[in-house]
């Protein structure tokens, strides 16, 4: 673990904050898109283990985290200032795959990984998606939208009120516009209901979906044996050793 | 300060814990082989058996106030498997070697004792106290006699040195007694404590708690044992600092097991050294 910087620590919506920290290019260097860091603020026992974060984005020395605040660590990191040093570990666990013909699909916060992919996707290190799909709840929780809207790729904005892009659920959407245009793989990233909803719907149409899961973690390599995803095929796979993202096909999601 | 550089039961007096560190394969990542030789004098694998283990259903591990529970349920790839993909690696590492063993009944412990002789392992650490399984594990630690007749039977097959880890739960100083008494080099005081949680309101997760949590639980046990046992006592709960280390050999403790603290921190254990021996000025 090593100390850095934070440079920024801003709400981005009800629960939702953007932390960025500055992290040198050495390290940025090493990050891939799909990466986790962990991260430790506090000095005391409580809460125990750094918690792990998604890279949200890189730009030159700095890296970002868009995180919501859910327990006992982020509600410190909430609190944290800029100016003020957190510690992180290396980037961890494996880099989103290369998919070609793509679509991505995030729920919430699980959005967060998806701006590094889009900015390698422009900077030609990640084949483009051909649409991003971003669901949450309300609009005002389609945290960073304005950000996604920079890329290049066409962003779908759906809420469950309705209250921003179009009203449903993320399957709903998909369902209808997929049955139009097939792509050949789907990226999603967000609760675990959406993700086994996306699953269904892409054994259904034919999709090969990728998912990208999470579990609590105490060490993020592999040394603890605590982060098992239970497979189909009856064994387990560790979500710090091969994941975060994994085959929807391979998952056994009743045993999660 | 008391100087117990002249006691340490292994040099440096800092021992990886079983069940922290994997098997090895991302220790490197954090330590240069070098760094390896001046944190720890032992490194105790993972719990192996005689035959592969997949291990427990999620969730396996969660955080409590200042510690972790976790239930592994000893996942691990088996006796022959082990001595063939994991050992040499581990070997190379110049750092003492001690398998941590888990077996339902004697006889799995006599023939995984076996399957180590002459491979360059230096050590075993029987374990009896895991609190994760069906069967063995924490069961033989009711049963200071059956204890008895465990150790006794392995250290006919087993020339090395032989630690027991002992259950913090149960008739300790019976079964510690029972170790000294049938050959044992030394105990491992302790595993972790049997605990549960319930997680976000409806899962619950029955394991061993560890961390800071318990390093007051664990050396008091280490200090009231060190008063009636005699073999050398490896401190084992909570060890997160210097000071904790020194605290428990204030208690009597002969060497330490660092476990929870790696998974914070892996190179946590390289502070903890450096200032050990600055300390001590060795």
């Amino acid at each position: 673990m090593q100390k850095v910087k934070i440079i920024l620590n801003k709400k981005e919506a009800p629960g939702i904050f953007l932390m960025g920290l500055d992290v040198g290019k050495e390290y940025t260097k090493k990050c891939s898109p799909g990466q986790f860091v962990r991260l430790k603020a506090w000095d005391s026992f409580d809460p125990l283990v750094p918690r792990p974060f998604t890279i949200h984005a890189v730009k030159d020395e700095r890296l970002y985290i868009l995180y919501q605040v859910r327990g006992k660590g982020t509600r410190f990191l909430c609190r944290m200032e800029p100016g003020e040093e957190v510690e992180i570990s290396p980037p961890m666990g494996n880099a989103f795959p290369q998919l070609k013909d793509y679509v991505l699909c995030a729920g919430g916060v699980g959005s967060a990984g998806f701006g590094f992919l889009l900015q390698e996707a422009e900077r030609g290190s990640y084949p483009l998606p051909k649409k991003f799909y971003y669901a949450a709840r309300t609009g005002e929780l389609l945290a960073r939208a304005q950000f996604f809207q920079n890329f290049s790729v066409p962003l779908a904005l759906i809420t469950e009120d309705g209250s921003l892009g179009k009203k449903g659920l993320i399957t709903d959407v998909l369902k209808e516009e997929l049955k139009e245009e097939r792509p050949g793989a789907i990226l999603a990233c967000g609760p675990l209901p959406m993700l086994k909803a996306v699953a269904k719907l892409g054994e259904e149409l034919g999709i090969k979906v990728h998912v990208v899961l999470e579990t609590f973690l105490a060490c993020g390599e592999g040394f603890c044996m605590g982060c098992v995803i239970p497979l189909k095929n009856g064994k387990y796979a560790y979500l710090c050793k091969t994941g975060p993202t994994f085959p929807a096909e391979e998952i056994d999601f009743e045993r999660l | 300060m008391k100087d117990y550089s002249r006691n340490f039961l292994f040099y440096p007096p800092l021992a990886l814990a079983s069940g922290t560190w994997g098997l090895g394969e991302n220790l490197f990542k954090y330590y240069s082989p070098a760094e390896v030789k001046e944190t720890f004098g032992v490194l105790v694998t993972k719990g192996i058996s005689l035959k592969p283990r997949i291990g427990n259903l999620p969730p396996r591990i969660w955080e409590t106030p200042c510690g972790l529970i976790n239930s592994i349920g000893l996942a691990n790839p088996g006796v022959k498997e082990f001595k063939k993909i994991f050992l040499t690696g581990l070997l190379k590492t110049e750092v003492k070697i001690f398998v941590n063993l888990y077996g339902e009944e004697i006889e799995d412990f006599v023939a995984l004792a076996e399957e180590f002789k002459g491979t360059g392992v230096s050590g075993l650490e029987l374990n009896i106290s895991c609190p994760n399984v069906k069967k063995g594990g924490i069961a033989f630690a009711s049963q200071p006699e059956v204890v008895k007749e465990l150790v006794k039977e392995v250290r006919k097959v087993w020339e090395g040195s032989l630690w027991v880890k002992l259950s913090p739960v149960g008739p300790v100083l019976d079964v510690a007694k029972a170790c000294e008494s049938s050959g044992a080099d030394a105990i491992v005081c302790a595993n972790t404590y049997p605990g549960l949680v319930v997680i976000e309101g409806e899962k619950v997760l029955k394991g061993g708690v560890s961390g800071p949590a318990i390093k007051p639980l664990t050396l008091r046990l280490v200090y009231e044992l060190s008063r009636e046992v005699s073999i050398p006592i490896v401190g084992c709960g909570g060890i997160a600092s210097a000071k904790d280390v020194l605290d428990y050999f204030v208690c009597g403790a002969k060497a330490v097991e660092i476990g929870t603290a790696f998974l914070i921190d892996p190179e946590l254990a390289k502070k903890i050294a450096k200032e050990l021996k600055e300390k001590w000025d060795m």
